[in-house]
């Protein structure tokens, strides 16, 4: 196929859904009903750390319409808990809750607003216990522990090394060291340090969770808008001791994850519901009650880094400590990736690097885009601006002098870099006018980070099944999360298959029918699941003209397949009737398979890393210095996207990340005090909105072809999120001469620092500064 | 989900305040419910009965008196007082100020009259309001009464509206010739965190008059009379270099609380900002030939 | 039992209802009648995933009691499209890109409508303060912004 000019590959065709999206005809879990569906609501503790004394169920039970009410110990799950990398997590808190807002009994009824009603007949008595809801105060020796000796799920290849500290709340420690971290201390011209802080986000997907399950002779069957649904599958699986194969998962278009939507949330709840009542039952989530149930790590990272007087790096020291909450979720693989990546993307001799996954009594931190590295990423990139300033050297020289190069190896053993990152930077330096003069009251920043993508030990396979007509169903477990994934692989099906996109038809990811996937994150989809699917359509293709050559009279070897003929031969024959030919007038079809496994099975991280996804971000700020209201005028991320198989869908990613990615930045962050989440909801948790796009967003698609996915393309959709904080920051300290380390900027805090600094307000008497706009529309 | 109400529909004042006394603490007048609503749902606010004050005819709509004077029914949406073309040629600072009163859905259906109501510390109209020197008319059967919206908030979602009352309308009286409005918030968050308004008369080259208004940074919105007199009379070189001292005053007098917006540090800072902003906008357009109240 | 008389029209067609005062618009319209197409997701009017066009007006269904529709037009993003034929906002931002997961499209949509039929040639300034309070967790606003100004062109070219 090389030669030939792409047909449908590298076009921005329309989104396969983009119709039924407009047109209102789409369907989310959240809009699915069943016969005789039932509806749960769920009483949740305000407390962080407490013991359950008593539920007194009487009177909610009396209540009209009400066909149960649970605790744990009613579900026929009773006693066994959940989680990908610990089974820590129980279905509903069983004797104690650790966290508030963990949801302690549920009730099931024929309608949501009567299971409402009854949840507030509930008289639940907790005995508050002493909670530690910081990172300190969860590492304080002495501290209370949230999990004795949790046990290890032992589900996933790249989580064997779990490490957690006995008699701590720490659940795993992940450490790398390399060279003489000493001696290159000694040695250095030049050494910085400071401590960084990230805050924890709430991912405020714009459709909640929500679960529908239903359980009968033949199983479990949850409608769930989860990012793995096999993962789940087996967590149910083995939750209720059936076999896989009696168990299915059923995705149907989400209405955004971010990562919320990774692993096991609500299934289990709505599944074990669903058999106490014996009718199918629904579960779904405020969004309030989506805050509670999952989070990005609040992090804590102390860096320290060793230069050389002519920019090069010698060696960096990081302590990264991240709250996972009360639940360990699968926040030791963030901590890991978080700790690796505390070297950002560059080569330095020696390296002591450290990532703590901390248990507190908070909501659980999970997956959340970008996975540890936009907060490893804040001080790293930082820093590297702070090392310039001291040194007196360009930023963006100073990062090219340290980039790794394409091949070389972050670590030894590692995947070598396969992207080229000081292209990138440069490309997108160049776009953002880095060198040129830079308007008066503005200051520009650059960032660059990287991160494995694609996944470490992720298995997938896809199927395509050609029938009769021509017409092909496309099996793959990829979930649409709006990330336009499953537009890409009937692009890259239809490609390699050599039919029209049109022909394409992807299946809902349903476990019972659609092949095994290792889940929709990690960027992993367009390469990993990609190539799963090209090799699937190359079997079918293959097959086809098999099938083709003795009708022809010709070998396989002198067809192809273009456009849905098979050309090559006396005269074209179609696809359909290829199908119809070889196995009668009535049906049949032909059936691609294809499977992508892993190559390396060790590495840093567990496994080596399918490819590196890299991004790189240029910020040009102004800062009202008597506000300390920062307004980003113009934006530019880079993604290397290896090669895009829809390039507006790649940008759209891109430009996605980067505007939530401006949201820790400079306002976006949960507020929480003694475990209390104080701002749930949207009126105080501030989301990116329309004033907050700069006025120039622009997003550099860097495509050397150099990616170990279909037609040489990598995965985007998480980088763009990397950079955006630092870049960011580091233009606001080339504004303001001023540099701040915890997140997120908000004026006030501009506005503290500049005062520390002394380069505060105006002087009394002098005259109104120019304004630049606020994060207000009506800002004087 | 709403919790279970009785709806009223009352079609008279009258009738309406008769609702209110008969059911006391149990009812609540209910307009946009914009904000109403939102903590019935929250669970924070119980109400089994609900008066409807949009079936009582002549509470919504605008209009100028032959004196200048502007009236707004209470039940008049936002978006109907910033889109209303007499509005935005006297008043200019005024629908200025409606447009960007929380989002455009709110402005629909949420009312100026339910804003002032609700009395929610971080609110925009209260501020302005009260540079207009604007007047609110409360009703209830029998008799009417006209208070300042000065006097009109109390505390925190509370108001100097008696149990059986209603508030009818909204008088805003126009600014002198040479006169012009300005307001200007800060948001942190989705509701203002800040909120200075400014009306100043100049005469000659001073300011004959001015009027200063805080919102969104304290329990109430309110007027700071201490910081008007450092600036009127003066000239305006004079009232400029006292604009810092006044910023103090009326930051201080504010009363900001801390809160999820900021600390009372930070918006009492915000406040002596937005007062020198604010100020020089308003002269600005003061200034102006012809320039409108 | 407290139910209420509410008839309304619902993109084009007459609804005879009775219900509670305290159901609102977004009940009323996805459990009552179906229409799935308009969403709920904060509850709070601040996303605007449940915009819905009252009178042509943009409202927050979540927090609207139904009653407040009676005698009144409602229009969904069902009600959006011609049979086959997209309203140009959608087309817009099916060309454009402006969406991804699309939970908030449909607000998003209705939303734009009301702006250009108020506003035909707006400024992007004017389009982003108007769709200010929809909020959009994917696409980071700029194809939503591209997609309105070339539907307010496309409309004024169709001579509408």
């Amino acid at each position: 196929m090389g030669a030939e000019p792409r047909r449908v590959v590298g076009r921005s065709v329309p989104r396969l859904d983009a119709r039924e999206k407009v047109t209102g005809a789409a369907r989310y879990v959240t809009d699915l009903a069943l016969p005789g569906l039932a509806h749960a609501r769920l009483w949740r503790s305000p407390l962080p750390h407490a013991r359950i004394v008593a539920v007194d169920a009487a009177r909610a039970a009396a209540a009209p319409g009400v066909l149960a009410v649970c605790t744990a110990g009613d579900l026929p799950v009773a006693g066994r808990r959940y989680g990908p990398a610990f089974r820590d997590q129980p279905v509903l808190a069983d004797g104690i809750v650790r966290y508030a807002g963990e949801p302690v009994v549920a009730v099931v009824a024929e309608t949501e607003a009567r299971a409402e009603a009854a949840v507030r007949r509930l008289d639940v008595r907790l005995a508050e216990e002493a909670a530690v809801t910081t990172l300190e105060a969860a590492l304080a020796p002495g501290a209370p522990l949230l999990h004795a000796a949790p046990e290890r799920a032992g589900r996933f290849r790249d989580l064997a090394g779990l490490r957690p500290v006995p008699g701590t709340n720490v659940c795993h420690l992940w450490r790398l060291e390399r060279g003489d971290l000493a001696a290159a201390f000694a040695a250095a011209d030049l050494v910085v340090e400071a401590v960084y802080r990230y805050p924890a986000l709430s991912h405020h997907a714009l459709e909640p969770h929500c679960a529908l399950a239903r359980v009968d002779a033949g199983g479990v069957t949850v409608w769930s808008g989860t990012q793995h649904p096999f993962a789940v599958r087996q967590e149910l699986a083995e939750l209720f001791g059936l076999p896989l194969a009696h168990v299915q998962l059923i995705v149907p278009l989400v209405g955004g994850a971010f990562g919320g939507k990774c692993y096991t949330k609500l299934e289990p709840l709505a599944a074990a519901l669903a058999a106490r009542v014996g009718r199918p039952v629904r579960l779904a989530l405020s969004l309030e009650e989506s805050a509670h149930t999952s989070c990005r790590h609040a992090v804590r990272v102390r860096l320290r880094t060793a230069v050389r007087g002519d920019g090069t790096l010698l060696a960096r020291e990081a302590e990264v400590a991240l709250d996972t909450g009360a639940y360990a979720d699968i926040g030791p693989r963030v901590a890991t990736k978080a700790g690796y990546r505390a070297a950002g993307p560059y080569r330095i001799p020696a390296l002591r690097l450290e990532a703590r996954c901390v248990y507190t009594h908070n909501v659980p931190a999970g997956a959340y885009r970008g996975y540890g590295i936009p907060q490893v990423t804040w001080a790293s990139e930082s820093q590297m601006d702070a090392i310039a300033e001291r040194l007196g050297l360009d930023p963006l020289a100073l990062r090219l002098r340290n980039l790794l190069a394409p091949g070389e190896e972050p670590v030894a053993g590692d995947t070598p870099m396969d992207g080229d990152l000081a292209g990138g930077l440069r490309a997108v330096a160049r776009a953002a006018g880095w060198g040129g003069p830079v308007p008066a009251g503005r200051g520009r920043g650059l960032a660059v980070a990287m991160k494995d993508g694609g996944g470490t030990h992720t298995v997938s396979t896809a199927v395509v099944r050609v029938h009769a007509d021509g017409s092909v169903s496309l099996l793959a477990g990829t979930v649409e999360l709006g990330q336009g994934a499953r537009t890409a692989l009937a692009q890259v099906a239809a490609e390699e298959l050599g039919v029209p996109l049109e022909a394409i038809h992807p299946a809902v990811p349903d476990t019972a029918l659609t092949p095994f996937d290792h889940g929709t994150s990690a960027s992993r989809s367009t390469t990993v699941t990609g190539l799963a699917v090209q090799a699937a359509a190359a079997d079918a293709r293959r097959q086809l003209l098999a099938l083709a050559a003795p009708r022809l009279g010709v070998e396989p070897a002198a067809l192809a397949l273009r456009d849905g003929l098979v050309v090559g031969g006396a005269a074209p024959l179609s696809v359909a009737e290829v199908v119809r030919g070889h196995f009668g007038l009535v049906g049949g079809e032909v059936t691609g398979v294809g499977t992508f496994v892993p190559a390396r099975w060790s590495g840093t991280l567990g496994g080596g890393t399918v490819f590196w996804e890299t991004g790189m971000a240029a910020a040009e700020v102004a800062v009202d210095p008597e506000t300390g209201a920062v307004r980003v005028h113009r934006y530019v991320s880079g993604a290397d996207v290896g090669l895009a198989i829809n390039p507006r869908e790649c940008a759209g990613q891109d430009e996605g990340a980067a505007v939530q990615g401006l949201g820790p930045a400079l306002f976006e962050a949960r507020a929480l005090a003694a475990g209390q989440l104080l701002n749930p909801g949207l009126v105080d948790y501030r989301l990116p909105t329309f004033a907050d796009l700069p006025d120039v967003l622009e997003t550099v698609l860097v495509e050397n072809g150099d990616g170990p996915g279909p037609f040489g393309a990598k995965g985007v959709g998480e980088s763009g999120t990397f950079c955006a904080a630092a870049a960011v920051g580091n233009a606001v300290a080339r504004a303001t001469g001023v540099r701040l380390t915890e997140l997120p900027m908000t004026p006030e805090r501009v506005w503290r620092a500049l005062r520390a600094a002394g380069r505060g307000a105006p002087p009394e008497g002098a005259e109104a500064q120019p304004t630049p706009g606020g994060p207000s529309s009506s800002m004087v | 989900m709403l919790p279970p109400f009785e709806l009223c529909e009352p079609t008279s004042v009258a009738e309406a305040s008769a609702l209110l006394s008969r059911h006391g603490e149990t009812a609540r007048l209910y307009a946009g419910g914009t904000e109403l609503l939102l903590a019935m749902k929250a669970g924070l606010l119980r109400s089994d009965y609900l008066v409807n004050v949009k079936t009582i005819p002549g509470l919504a709509g605008v209009r100028v008196d032959p004196d200048g004077t502007l009236r707004i029914g209470a039940a008049t949406p936002h978006r109907a007082v910033e889109r209303d073309p007499l509005v935005r040629a006297r008043f200019p600072a005024l629908a200025r100020m409606e447009a960007d009163v929380a989002n455009v859905r709110v402005r629909e259906v949420g009312t100026l009259g339910g804003n002032l109501c609700f009395a929610e510390p971080h609110a925009d109209p209260g501020a302005l309001l009260q540079v207009f020197d604007a007047t609110v008319r409360l009703a209830r059967a029998g008799a009417d009464r006209t208070i300042p919206v000065a006097a009109l908030f109390l505390g925190p979602f509370e108001t100097a509206l008696a149990p059986d009352e209603l508030l009818t309308e909204i008088a805003v009286p126009p600014l002198p010739p040479r006169s012009a409005a300005a307001y200007a918030k800060l948001g942190i968050l989705e509701r203002p965190s800040a909120g200075v308004a400014v009306a100043v008369t100049l005469d000659g080259g001073g300011v004959a008059d001015v009027r200063i208004a805080v919102g969104s940074v304290g329990p109430v919105p309110r007027r700071m009379p201490e910081a008007e007199a450092l600036l009127r009379g003066r000239s305006l070189p004079e009232s400029r270099a006292a604009l810092p001292a006044a910023g103090r005053v009326a930051g201080r007098a504010a009363d900001a609380v801390s809160d999820l917006h900021g600390s009372a540090e930070y918006k009492t800072h915000l406040v002596g900002v937005l007062l020198r902003r604010v100020f020089e906008q308003a002269v600005a357009a003061a200034g102006a030939p012809g320039a409108p109240g | 039992m407290s139910e209420l008389p509410v008839t309304l029209t619902v993109n084009g067609e007459v609804h005879a209802l009775r219900l509670p005062p305290w159901e609102t618009l977004v009940e009323c319209l996805r459990d009552r009648l179906g229409l799935l197409g308009v969403k709920k997701s904060c509850d709070v009017q601040v996303c605007g995933a449940c915009t819905v066009l009252l009178d042509g007006r943009p409202v927050s269904a979540c927090t609207l009691p139904a009653f407040e529709a009676r005698g009144r037009e409602v229009r969904t993003i069902e009600g959006l499209a011609r049979g086959e034929e997209l309203h140009p906002v959608q087309a817009a931002f099916v060309e454009a890109g402006a969406l991804q997961c699309g939970f908030c499209t449909p607000g998003m949509i209705l939303a734009a409508v009301a702006l250009l039929e108020e506003s035909p040639a707006p400024t992007p300034d004017e389009v982003k303060h108007y769709m200010r309070g929809n909020l959009c967790r994917c696409t980071g606003y700029k194809r939503i912004l591209e997609a309105i100004l070339a539907a307010a062109r496309r409309l004024a070219a169709d001579g509408r």
